[in-house]
């Protein structure tokens, strides 16, 4: 299967399409509004009429429509950006894990895609790091709508592979994207919670406006095991015989601390944080992310 | 130690408590693989738990195996024998064995019976008991040897102690026992158990009713229940043991005895033999040997016999010889042998003397009667009539008559009225022809008496039966009775050339009173009675109302019936059968009963020589008669076999003299269905009680001997139940609210 259909598949382009259809003016505002882009206001192209509706600026109301046809109907234009974004797409062997229809490794591909799909759109520059210990794909940034094969083939080459070392990947990017910029890490972030922030922190301090899609599976989070079963670690080398009920509670309990300790981390260095479940469908969690994008830029 | 009821089970059911651990390594097995992420979590986790978790996990599985190992135990039923067992138990056992030695035990199959089951089963108890550390007492009773115990008698054993050597003793003492003939029943041997010594307050008393369960005898549990809730009150245990086995073919002749005719030497009897079929099958040919005083008769065949049924035949026998004389059936060996045998002694006198009363000094109609009854030449009846006045009643005894006939009698002294009732109400018969002397108000007022006089019905007077040429039906129409019985079925019956002219009418609306022994048992053509009979006393009267002799009278002819007319000879004899009868009653005892014979202290010295069956001279008893009132009396009380009973009698003079009896085998004892279990329950609901069967009892009963731990276990086992599904709950998983997945 063509790297392309895997990651944008028709169903998941169709809800794209739809999120793009609603979180438009989101995703355009949020993501023209991050930085501070000093060609704001200045390179716009017009792209169709939208009818009024009550909020819609009176400036941007085609007062010439409204005098031939008697209804309002609002300009909208196709703005220019120069919004730098970098996905950082973990693939580790982590990633592979998926009770559902989808692994790990798969949703956090299809996610970047989307928001590479959704950024080129709106002529952004996107660029992609895949990773696992090491940087396995760079994809520079480009705005080209073209340019999305490349990231859609950067994401297929990532198979998930040996264990994750965050902090080296994170510091490598911030060498390797040293002007301020959008960086997006898609991770399950099994990591060491060390590297993982200082490599945070490191994004921060260099500029870049830093968000952090968690994604976890259902059996992660709620660990419905039952029935002696026998755990082999995707990057550990480690096994384990168990009652999982047993464990469930102890595990629950070690995943919370974890959860809490990285909300906090990321809240502290001004992340945007946000969990993903992979069996949520992906526009649920990713509107409700660009709608608070554009609550914290209003404030 | 302690000792297990069902210590079989024990090792049946002891490995069944590792099946927890086999669980657990069976589902070791089929874990399933999970490659995992988060092993972070999972081995933090478990780093957490391990040892709570180990812990209630070792402790489930303990608490599981526990719980097996107290329902095996709980049903191997432990008892404890030492002292601590003691302070909540019986330290002694007194072990009951009721053995039932009816003959109904007899019943064979393959190469054992019911009683050598009973026997194997007793001797079983014996040896576990010798085993037994704890002091243990012994009581056998036959059913047989029950009913004597109220009287006196001993057990077999009576609280006989237990020692080394015990189980030797038993097994000698029951190899002794035999089969009885009697049909004791669980009766007499439950309510045997008050007449043992009473029970200790530290001794566990068990009772064993060693028994085949026959349907017949727990027909009516009332008594039965009565008995065992009192055993059950005294804190006895009862445990049923059955130790036959579904039901075999037997045949049994039920009853023997004369049929009606006259009892006299030389003049041929005829006996009745009955046979039921009690197995499950029918049964074709039924060959029942036949012998009279011995000698061997031709067998009495029975085509068919389905099961559940009997079938009576008649056969001859003839004695010419007065005396008493034996006749006996026998039928071919099956499951019970006991009751394929039957014998009867037949009282036979010289003749049959008759009285005949006749009013009329010509004696015309006694002169008709006797011919009738003793026609003499080469014919000989066995009756003995002889002719009498009225007088004859009042100034001799009657005893010695069968059979008393009253002839155109006009009317009787008070004295002779009350001679004939009273030897009516002895058994006699009285017969009653009517005729031109005789007057309607002296029958209706002395003999009649409003229903409880002699006479049955009240008359109205002589009446004469008009001749109705259109009328083709004979003038006699005879009903179903005995006396007419020969006549039934015959299409040109002499009896229908009979022609009635004049008979006394009965009383206007007179009928027989339903509730009443009074039947009419012939009518006129104009459906007048014209013969009546009532039982009176142990007697019989029968009323002929018109005239013996067929001769002319002031008032005409009355009849043509004794003029040349055959079937007036058979009806009379048939007649004088009949009112005979009771003189010669069905004289059958039952073994079992006592043998009570009345002595005429005038004529025999008071003592008697019982010997019993079977010609045994070593088993005669000689017996002192005791003074009973006037009466003296010798009584022979265990009658335990069947067969010819004689008892020896030395009359005054030195003469010996010997009387018969004839003993048998109740008829009832021979059926062999068997009363299920659960229909025992339903007759026995609220007792209790143990049933097994015979075959069952692997059980060893050194239990009873002490604490039976089961009721113990059972609530060790809810105690256990109840931790088990506490920590279970508590080391299972439940859904709690989940933190830090939104």
């Amino acid at each position: 299967m063509p790297a392309s259909k895997r990651f944008l598949r028709p169903e998941a382009i169709a809800r794209i399409a739809r999120l793009d259809l609603r979180a438009r003016l989101v995703v355009e505002g949020f993501l023209s509004g991050i930085h501070r882009s000093p060609r704001f206001g200045q390179s716009v192209e017009f792209l169709q009429h939208r009818q009024y509706a009550p909020g819609d600026d009176l400036r941007h109301v085609d007062w010439k429509v409204w005098a031939k046809q008697d209804r309002y109907y609002v300009k909208q234009f196709e703005e220019d950006t120069n919004l730098r974004a970098t996905l950082l797409v973990d693939v580790s062997g982590s990633m592979r894990y998926g009770s559902g229809e989808m692994d790990k490794y798969e949703y956090g591909a299809t996610l970047a895609a989307c928001l590479a799909y959704l950024l080129l759109r709106q002529q952004d520059a996107v660029g992609l790091v895949s990773f696992d210990e090491s940087i396995r794909v760079k994809v520079p940034q480009r705005t080209k709508r073209g340019h999305l094969e490349a990231i859609v083939q950067g994401l297929a080459a990532g198979e998930p592979r040996e264990k994750t070392d965050l902090f080296g990947i994170l510091r490598g990017a911030a060498e390797a994207y040293p002007r301020r910029g959008l960086m997006v890490l898609i991770s399950d972030l099994l990591v060491n919670r060390d590297g993982l922030f200082k490599g945070l922190k490191l994004l921060r301090q260099q500029g870049h406006d830093v968000v952090v899609f968690h994604v976890l599976d259902d059996e992660e989070l709620e660990f419905s095991f039952s029935g002696p079963t026998r755990f082999e670690g995707l990057e550990l080398d480690e096994r384990l015989s168990c009652n999982p009920r047993a464990l469930r509670d102890g595990y629950l309990d070690a995943l919370g601390q974890y959860l809490d300790e990285v909300r906090i981390g990321c809240s502290r260095d001004s992340i945007d944080y946000v969990l993903f479940r992979t069996s949520q469908p992906l526009e649920a969690p990713l509107s409700a992310f660009l709608s608070y994008r554009q609550a914290a830029r209003r404030s | 130690m302690p000792g297990f009821v069902y210590e079989s089970l024990l090792w049946w059911g002891l490995p069944l408590v590792a099946l927890p651990v086999l669980i657990h390594l069976i589902n070791l097995m089929r874990h399933r693989r999970v490659h995992w992420a988060a092993m972070e979590f999972l081995l933090a986790s478990q780093k957490r738990h391990q040892k709570s978790i180990l812990f209630k996990q070792w402790l489930l599985l303990l608490l599981r195996m526990l719980a097996i190992a107290a329902v095996v135990l709980m049903v191997a039923q432990p008892v404890v024998r030492n002292r601590w067992g003691a302070m909540f138990g019986s330290s002694t056992t007194h072990h009951v064995l009721l053995l039932d030695d009816s003959f109904s035990m007899s019943d064979r199959w393959a190469d054992t019976s019911a009683f050598n089951e009973a026997k194997r089963v007793a001797a079983r108890l014996g040896a576990s008991a010798e085993r037994q550390d704890s002091p243990q007492f012994f009581t056998l009773l036959r059913f047989s040897r029950a009913a004597q115990l109220a009287r006196g008698g001993r057990p077999d054993m009576l609280a006989e102690s237990v020692d080394a050597g015990f189980a030797a003793r038993l097994e000698k003492a029951l190899g002794g026992l035999n089969i009885s003939e009697t049909a004791a029943g669980p009766d007499d041997a439950l309510a045997a158990f008050d007449h043992l010594p009473a029970k200790g307050p530290d001794e566990n008393r068990i009772v064993y009713l060693l028994s085949d369960f026959r349907t017949s005898q727990w027909q009516d549990p009332a008594a039965l229940l009565k008995a065992m809730s009192r055993i059950d009150q005294a804190g006895a245990q009862i445990h049923l043991v059955d130790c036959a086995e579904g039901i075999h073919q037997n045949l049994a002749v039920v009853a023997l005895k004369p049929a009606s005719g006259t009892h006299a030497a030389g003049v041929p009897l005829t006996m009745e033999v009955t046979v039921r079929n009690f197995g499950p099958g029918a049964k074709e040919r039924v060959s029942v040997v036949v012998e009279d005083d011995g000698h061997p008769r031709p067998a009495v065949v029975i085509e068919e016999l389905p099961p559940g049924k009997s079938a009576t035949r008649r056969f001859p026998v003839l004695f010419t010889s007065a005396g008493q004389h034996e006749v006996t059936a026998r039928l071919e060996s099956d499951a019970v042998d006991v009751d394929n045998r039957r014998s009867a002694v037949v009282d036979i006198p010289l003749a049959a003397d008759v009285l005949i009363i006749d009013g009329d000094a010509k004696a015309r109609d006694a002169y008709f009667l006797s011919t009738a009854l003793a026609p003499g030449g080469k014919i000989t009846s066995g009756i003995k009539p002889l002719i009498e006045t009225p007088s004859y009643l009042r100034n001799h005894a009657l005893d010695g008559f069968e059979t008393i006939y009253l002839a155109n009698v006009p009317r009787l002294e008070d004295a002779e009225i009350d001679a004939l009732e009273a030897f009516v109400k002895a058994g006699g018969g009285l017969g009653i022809f009517l005729g031109e002397l005789a007057r309607a108000p002296f029958y209706n007022d002395k003999l009649y008496r409003n229903g409880e006089g002699l006479f049955p019905l009240p008359l109205a007077g002589p009446t004469e039966l008009p001749v109705d040429r259109l009328d083709k039906s004979p003038d006699i129409e005879a009903g179903d009775h005995p006396i007419f019985s020969v006549f039934a079925g015959e299409r040109n019956s002499f009896l229908n050339l009979v022609v009635v002219n004049r008979y006394f009418a009965a009383e206007r609306n007179w009928a027989p009173d339903p509730e009443s022994s009074v039947k009419v048992i012939a009518r006129l053509r104009n459906k007048a009675p014209l013969a009546i009979e009532q039982q009176f006393g142990h007697g019989r009267v029968v009323a002929i109302l018109t005239k013996a002799a067929p001769v002319e009278t002031e008032l005409g002819s009355w009849n043509n019936w004794a003029r040349d007319n055959p079937s007036f000879v058979v009806a009379m004899l048939e007649m004088q059968s009949y009112l005979a009868a009771p003189r010669h009653p069905d004289a059958a005892k039952l073994v079992g009963m006592a043998l009570a014979l009345d002595l005429d202290t005038s004529k025999f010295l008071p003592q008697v020589r019982f010997v019993p069956p079977g010609d045994d001279a070593g088993g005669s008893v000689t017996v002192d008669a005791t003074a009973d009132g006037s009466a003296h009396k010798a009584v022979l009380a265990d009658t335990l076999t069947s067969g010819i009973y004689q008892a020896q009698l030395t009359r005054i003079d030195g003469s010996p003299s010997v009387e018969r009896f004839a003993y048998n085998v109740s008829a009832d004892e021979g059926d062999l269905r068997k009363i299920e279990p659960t229909q025992m329950a339903g007759r026995l609901s609220g007792l209790r009680y143990e049933f097994h069967r015979s075959g069952d009892i692997t059980y060893n009963p050194q239990q009873l001997a002490g604490f039976n731990l089961s009721e113990s276990l059972l609530y060790a086992l809810l105690g256990v139940l109840l931790v088990e599904s506490g920590l279970a709950y508590a080391a299972s998983y439940h859904p709690r609210p989940l933190r830090g997945t939104k």
